[in-house]
């Protein structure tokens, strides 16, 4: 670079770093590896990946994003589903309604775990998710079983789509693709909430709780507002479930989920935008086939996980981009 | 005055780290609070930006009692502190170290525009990326810096919240004594350009002497003297206490 160019910069500013150039384009790409996948896997398992993946991204704004540590995110997706599929079982109204009922759900949850646990930090907020989560796990089963079917999953009837145009979303293709646009569009609209000054607020509060606070932000209302996107984005997902799955099931309300999603995020690579993305995808494909060989897949699965971590500590795709930029750093000084 | 203490106390237990204060600083001037280490300096500091609530007495900013202000209340007022531990956000470019504190002023929960939108943001960002040396460093990860580059970014994250009032806790901690020189210039261009309100924390008694209206010296939590640093470094009892110019100084 010349000198009368450096001196012509020094009023100019290059906000975009280059991880978040590489995470629009990467983005960008699996999305665009999205299009093709279930002509390389199989179509429900392709749709499942969707939805975790999802669910996961969702999840990821608190625990990546935010810093904020949740096990109970379960109550976020069961809450979903639930609402979602009654909605359909009992209100008899379409699956639009239906996903829009999914998110209120959702967001009811992060409002109630919000209220109770905003201003806790680390592990006492973890619980305090975790113990909600499991309480509307026993509601589910049993007090709410006249509405719920209890251990009885919440079947729905076939189900398709009349606007913008017909979808018949009992053909598996069909429904794989009515997924895969609202879970995009989901992904970009995560996209654009981090990068407003929102999301680079909850950036502030990741990187230092502390200084942020100085600075004048008001955290109590930041991580509110963070808690309930989260809890709306893992209600999406928790309606787009129960229209994949046919039902509402109770095993979306154990804690189970939640543990699963902790170790799809961290597989991926918190501290990125697509790694929650990817860790799914190759936490459910990996699943998927152990099960097919074994019954024992839990612990074929768990062992892959520790030694998938060993390799990549940062997660996948988090320690790829760390990578890029340890070779980046000697050239860029 | 711009903002006044009265009386103000920190008790940790039966620790008086600060103990019936009273300070006051008139718009536009630059003090100084010289204290030995565990003097209560941090601690009267804390008091002033919200970290701590009083034990007891209050704190008055533009005519209003803040006491019971939280912290990014008092921010949102305009008084800004900087850490003499350095607090940044190591994760982040130094370019959105600054921006950030500069988006405070703006926005804090519009979730759609695009963060660098905001071209005035990021016009400030710069002008104040210029005034603390950090303009060609605005690219490179937070962490990377050096220590001295740290604590000037320290003080570019303070200035962009905009202060009416600004607390230096020991800006040089740790710097090489080139450093510490252009650290001072930097201190007096931003009270005598930039019109700022200072209250500046410092143990290098040289530092504040050349730059300071008034000096104020605290001493297990009192305070011990007020004066101009003319006066305070022909005070005897400070010279006894701090100064260790007299035969016996206190020991540390
Ligand atoms: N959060 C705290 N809890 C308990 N004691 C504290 C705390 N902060 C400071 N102190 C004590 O208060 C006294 C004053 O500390 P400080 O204000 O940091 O002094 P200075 O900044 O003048 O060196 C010290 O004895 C210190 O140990
Ligand atoms: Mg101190």
């Amino acid at each position: 670079m010349s000198a009368k160019q450096k001196t012509q910069e020094t009023t100019s500013y290059k906000p975009y770093s280059w991880q978040a150039i590489l995470e629009f384009r990467a983005m960008w790409v699996v999305l665009a590896l999205g299009l093709v996948l279930p002509f390389v896997i199989s179509k429900p398992l392709a749709t499942e990946i969707m939805v975790y993946a999802l669910f996961a991204l969702a999840f990821n704004l608190l625990l990546g994003h935010t810093g904020i540590i949740s096990f109970g995110h379960a109550g976020y997706l069961g809450a979903g589903a639930y609402a979602g599929a009654m909605v359909v079982y009992y209100g008899g109204v379409g699956v639009w309604v239906s996903l829009l009922a999914a998110m209120a759900g959702g967001t009811l949850v992060a409002v109630l775990i919000g209220l109770l646990a905003v201003k806790r930090k680390g592990a006492y907020f973890a619980m305090i998710s975790l113990a909600i989560a499991q309480m509307l796990y026993f509601l589910a089963l049993s007090p709410f079983k006249r509405w719920t079917d209890g251990e009885d999953s919440l079947k729905l009837p076939p189900l398709s789509v009349d606007f913008p145009f017909h979808i018949d979303l009992s053909d598996q293709l069909s429904l794989y693709y009515f997924v895969f646009v609202i879970v995009a569009l989901a992904v970009l609209a995560q996209w654009r909430i981090l990068s407003s000054p929102f999301g680079h607020a909850l950036k502030g509060i990741r990187e230092n709780e502390d200084r942020i606070r100085a600075c004048g932000f008001d955290i109590t209302r930041i991580k509110f507002l963070s808690i309930i996107y989260s809890g709306l984005f893992s209600g999406l997902a928790g309606g787009l479930l129960a229209i994949y799955l046919g039902a509402a099931s109770i095993t979306i309300l154990f804690w189970m989920t939640s543990g699963i999603v902790v170790m799809q995020t961290v597989l991926g690579g918190t501290h990125t935008f697509m790694g929650p993305f990817i860790g799914t995808a190759v936490f459910l494909y990996l699943r998927n086939n152990i099960s097919n060989y074994t019954d024992r897949w839990e612990m074929w699965v768990g062992a892959m996980f520790m030694a998938l971590i060993l390799l990549f500590p940062e997660g996948i795709w988090g320690t790829i981009v760390q990578k890029i930029g340890e070779r980046r750093r000697p050239s860029a000084s | 005055m711009l903002l006044q203490t009265k009386g103000i106390c920190k008790h940790f237990g039966g620790l008086k780290a600060v103990d019936q204060v009273d300070f006051s600083i008139e718009q536009g001037k630059l003090k100084s609070i010289i204290g030995p280490n565990g003097a209560g300096k941090t601690t009267f500091f804390n008091l002033v930006s919200g970290l701590y609530k009083p034990t007891h007495g209050q704190v008055t900013f533009q005519g209003k009692d803040v006491s019971h202000a939280s912290m990014n209340e008092r921010s949102q007022l305009g008084i800004t502190k900087t850490y003499q531990i350095t607090s940044i956000f190591p994760r982040l470019s130094v370019f959105e170290n600054v921006r950030l504190a500069a988006q405070s002023r703006v926005s804090m929960f519009n979730s759609w525009r695009k963060a660098y939108s905001y071209s005035a943001i990021n016009n400030r960002t710069m002008e104040i990326l210029e005034h603390v040396g950090l303009a060609d460093q605005q690219g490179r990860t937070a962490s990377e810096l050096s220590h001295g580059e740290k604590r000037y970014l320290e003080i570019g994250i303070a200035l962009a919240t905009e202060p009416t009032i600004l607390l230096l806790d020991e800006p040089t901690a740790g710097m090489s004594p080139a450093e510490t020189v252009e650290a001072t210039h930097l201190i007096r261009k931003l009270s005598n350009e930039l019109k700022l309100t200072i209250i500046l924390i410092e143990h290098d008694i040289s530092v504040v002497m050349g730059i300071s209206d008034e000096v104020m010296v605290l001493h297990e939590g009192k305070k011990l003297a007020e004066d101009t640093p003319e006066k305070i470094s022909a005070n005897e009892t400070v010279q006894n206490v701090y100064l260790g110019k007299g035969a016996e100084p206190c020991s540390r």
